[in-house]
């Protein structure tokens, strides 16, 4: 392949990677999660307030690193924050994760790397999170900027690369506590690469008699790799430090993050309703259906992964491709697979940190495959057999992203708030309008925080809301405009507010609906002013 | 009558003196402004994919009572609907007397308005209607209108049982009915005795989906004789 082709189809991926994730950022409604995460970073947008919480909502890299593209949107306040403004954060990560695939060069081939860009481009999975306000995509593409400034490291022991390294180490870190399985998987992979490769550190000999003799000789190279080595440590605990401690601002924020690691272990041991058996993920990628949905598959993914990672074990892995190399990403890939399957603790978005390496593999896979014959035509046959199995991801993608990102079906959905709930928010948004106070209207919300989210981010706009996770506790709610109550709030409400409220129901989630209650003037006022609610 | 005049001049100014005040003293207040309490943060809630046949809220529906000799009509009756092509399952599902909650045992008809209608093959005395739209998840139908008549194209004597239809999207009326929670107990409506040969149930989609869904309809009543 030339150079002119591998760039020219290189762009093409990574430009059909940011058209899977920029386009129409706001076409699913915000998640609990999502929501939770926009309002905290709402506060750094306005008061510059951030503090780490040790107990919920993973690092403080996705706030910061949101702050300036909502100062480019020109959004300086919650209120004037939009989906598309934050979902664009993960949304340019996931795309310039292609681009250090880039760095891989050496270590994976051409081929190989190119196959594996247009995989993440168009796959299911890496674009759904994508377009997702969460951490995960962004861990994902520190993860990469580890191993690539790593590789890159590795072949010219620069210490600028030692530096990036580092750099990576600490966002990871300060992106998500969990980072850690990720850090032991890296470690034990490379120990046993190095293991394979070097026998006789395999049998226990090794660093008697041959490293002392050429010790004398190696001295400045120790020196500099003892200095390399000290910078990667610094610049991942001094990134480290100015996320936690927001930039100096809460001196216990690094100790908070080491005790959010114990708080991450006990959610894993205590997974409550997140609990799910151990070949969870690899289910969710090679078949998913529920009945009256469609299939969904990336076992098309999971077979070349699979032949990747055989050739992992070949003494070629093409032009520009390392076995080595390659045997690193299967045992890193491998190990934190069976780390995450082992934990009882899963959500689907867990999945990116090895589905990284598993594209990777994929990518190898496609490289191989094309090495099977020198001859053209064959290569070509090969490639056209690819196509549709690569267009087949492409479509679950679209799917995925496009026409059913809120399904239930959608193996990627999970807990996502139904279409359902914004008709309550239009409906709220016309009683404003009808009412005297507009904005200011008085909204009391009755319901648990589990059945509260993603309210606070739709309602974000109003002057006057208040939140009571029972009735007990809300007081009278005859004195607020409108209630929206949860389910199992709805009869005491109900009752409290008689007919002077007109009362309906809109769906948060699959099976969890919120009552509605509108004072009857207001509602009366919005009958007159047809056409009624759009429901 | 001077004295009288200086009486009232004073009492003018007085007032004219004082009227500036009242504002005055409502510039020194302001508005009250309480502190709200803000949402709680939790972690991601419960994911649900299955089918879960436990209700989420209300109790448990009390005895209803019928007159002596009330028994079911609706078993086996030919059903219409507005949706002739379902998209799941068959229209004669609606009175085949099977209430399962699972997938096989519920006909989807398509989006926005539908009804389906029972012909109790004669006009009959009427004493409840029950209906499951689907069960197997906590959802609310909405638009729900249950109308019973003898005149199989309800343009005349139809009596409506149920509407709660509250901004009239239904084009039949503005209902005051509460709208409600599905379970496993299914919906009963109180036909007072009222005498009809077709039975029609009119909904307009739901809050999970904007598809309309039966499971089954019963409607009980004594027979004609």
């Amino acid at each position: 392949m030339t150079n002119k082709v591998f760039r020219g189809l290189f762009v093409c991926a990574v430009l059909g990677a940011l058209l899977f994730r920029i386009v129409r950022l706001d076409v699913r409604p915000m998640h609990h999660d999502e929501a939770n995460q926009a309002v905290k970073f709402g506060d750094l947008l306005e008061r510059g307030e951030y503090r780490f919480d040790p107990n919920d909502h993973h690092g403080p890299s996705l706030y910061y690193l949101t702050l300036p593209v909502a100062r480019v949107a020109g959004e300086r306040t919650l209120a004037e924050l939009s989906e598309t403004t934050l979902r664009l954060v993960p949304a340019l990560f996931g795309a310039g994760l292609l681009l250090l695939f880039l760095l891989l060069a050496g270590g994976l081939s051409r081929e190989a790397s190119l196959a594996a860009a247009s995989l993440a481009a168009v796959s299911p999975a890496m674009t759904y999170y994508s377009r997702f306000y969460i951490q995960e995509t962004l861990l994902v593409f520190f993860l990469a900027g580890l191993i690539a400034a790593g590789w890159k490291y590795a072949r010219t022991r620069s210490g600028w690369w030692a530096l990036a390294a580092g750099v990576s180490t600490g966002l990871m870190y300060a992106t998500k506590e969990t980072s850690v399985i990720l850090f032991a998987g890296l470690a034990a992979a490379l120990g046993l690469v190095f293991l394979m490769d070097n026998p006789r550190a395999r049998r226990g000999e090794g660093a008697g008699a041959a490293g002392n003799a050429r010790g004398g000789r190696n001295a400045p190279a120790k020196l500099r790799t003892a200095l390399h080595a000290t910078l990667f440590l610094a610049a991942g605990a001094m990134t480290a430090l100015l996320f936690f401690t927001s930039f100096f601002q809460n001196p216990h924020g690094l100790a908070d993050s080491v005790r959010a690691i114990g708080a991450s272990f006990n959610r894993a041991g205590h997974p409550g309703f997140h609990a799910h058996p151990w070949y969870y993920y690899f289910q969710t990628l090679a078949y998913s259906k529920t009945a009256g949905g469609p299939v969904w598959s990336e076992a098309f993914l999971l077979f070349l992964a699979a032949a990747g990672g055989i050739a992992a074990f070949e003494h070629d892995a093409g032009k520009d491709g390392s076995p080595r190399f390659v045997r690193f990403v299967l045992f890193f890939t491998v190990m934190t697979a069976a780390v995450y399957s082992l934990v009882p603790y899963k959500t689907p978005w867990n999945i990116l940190p090895f589905y990284l390496g598993l594209v990777l593999l994929a990518g190898n896979g496609v490289g191989l495959l094309l090495r099977i014959s020198r001859f053209r035509l064959i290569k070509i046959l090969i490639l056209a057999a690819l196509v549709p199995g690569f267009v087949n991801l492409t479509a679950q993608a679209y799917r995925a992203n496009f026409t059913a990102p809120s399904d239930p079906s959608n193996p990627y959905v999970y807990a996502q708030t139904i279409p359902d709930f914004l008709k309550l928010v239009a409906a709220v948004e016309k009683i404003a309008a009808a009412a005297p106070e507009k904005k200011d209207l008085l909204i009391k919300v009755i319901a648990p925080p589990d059945e509260t989210w993603p309210l606070p981010w739709y309602l974000r706009r109003y002057g006057r809301v208040g939140y009571w996770t029972s009735a007990e506790t809300a007081g009278d709610p005859g004195d607020a405009a409108v209630v929206i109550a949860s389910a199992a709030n709805v009869e005491k409400v109900a009752t409290a507010l008689g007919d002077r409220y007109q009362q309906s129901f809109y769906g948060l989630r699959p099976e969890v609906v919120l009552a509605l209650f509108v004072r009857r003037d207001l509602w009366d006022e919005l009958l007159k002013s047809r056409p009624p609610i759009s429901r | 009558m001077k004295k009288i005049l200086g009486w009232i001049s004073t009492a003018v100014l007085g007032l004219a003196f004082l009227a500036p005040t009242a504002p005055a003293q409502d510039q020194g207040k302001e508005v009250l402004k309480i502190q709200l309490p803000k949402p709680m943060f939790v972690g991601t809630p419960k994911n649900i994919r299955t089918p879960n046949l436990e209700t989420i809220t209300g109790k448990p529906r009390g005895p209803f009572m019928v007159p002596v000799g009330t028994v079911l009509l609706s078993a086996g009756k030919p059903v219409a609907a507005s949706d002739k092509e379902p998209v799941i399952g068959e229209i004669a599902f609606v009175t085949d007397g099977k209430k399962s909650g699972e997938d096989g045992y519920y006909v989807e008809f398509g989006p926005m308005l539908q009804w389906v209608q029972i012909d109790l093959g004669k006009s009959q005395e009427l004493h409840a209607i029950v209906a499951w739209h689907y069960h197997s998840q906590a959802r609310v139908y909405r638009d729900v209108v249950v109308q019973v008549s003898d005149d199989k194209d309800f343009i005349s004597g139809v009596t409506t049982v149920f509407n709660n239809d509250h901004d009239n999207t239904s084009g039949l009326g503005a209902g005051k009915d509460k709208e409600y929670i599905e379970t496993f107990d299914g919906k009963l409506f109180d036909p007072k005795g009222v005498k009809a040969r077709y039975v029609r149930l009119t909904s307009g989609g739901n809050t999970s989906n904007d598809m309309n869904h039966y499971v089954e309809v019963e409607v009980y009543g004594i027979p004609a004789k």
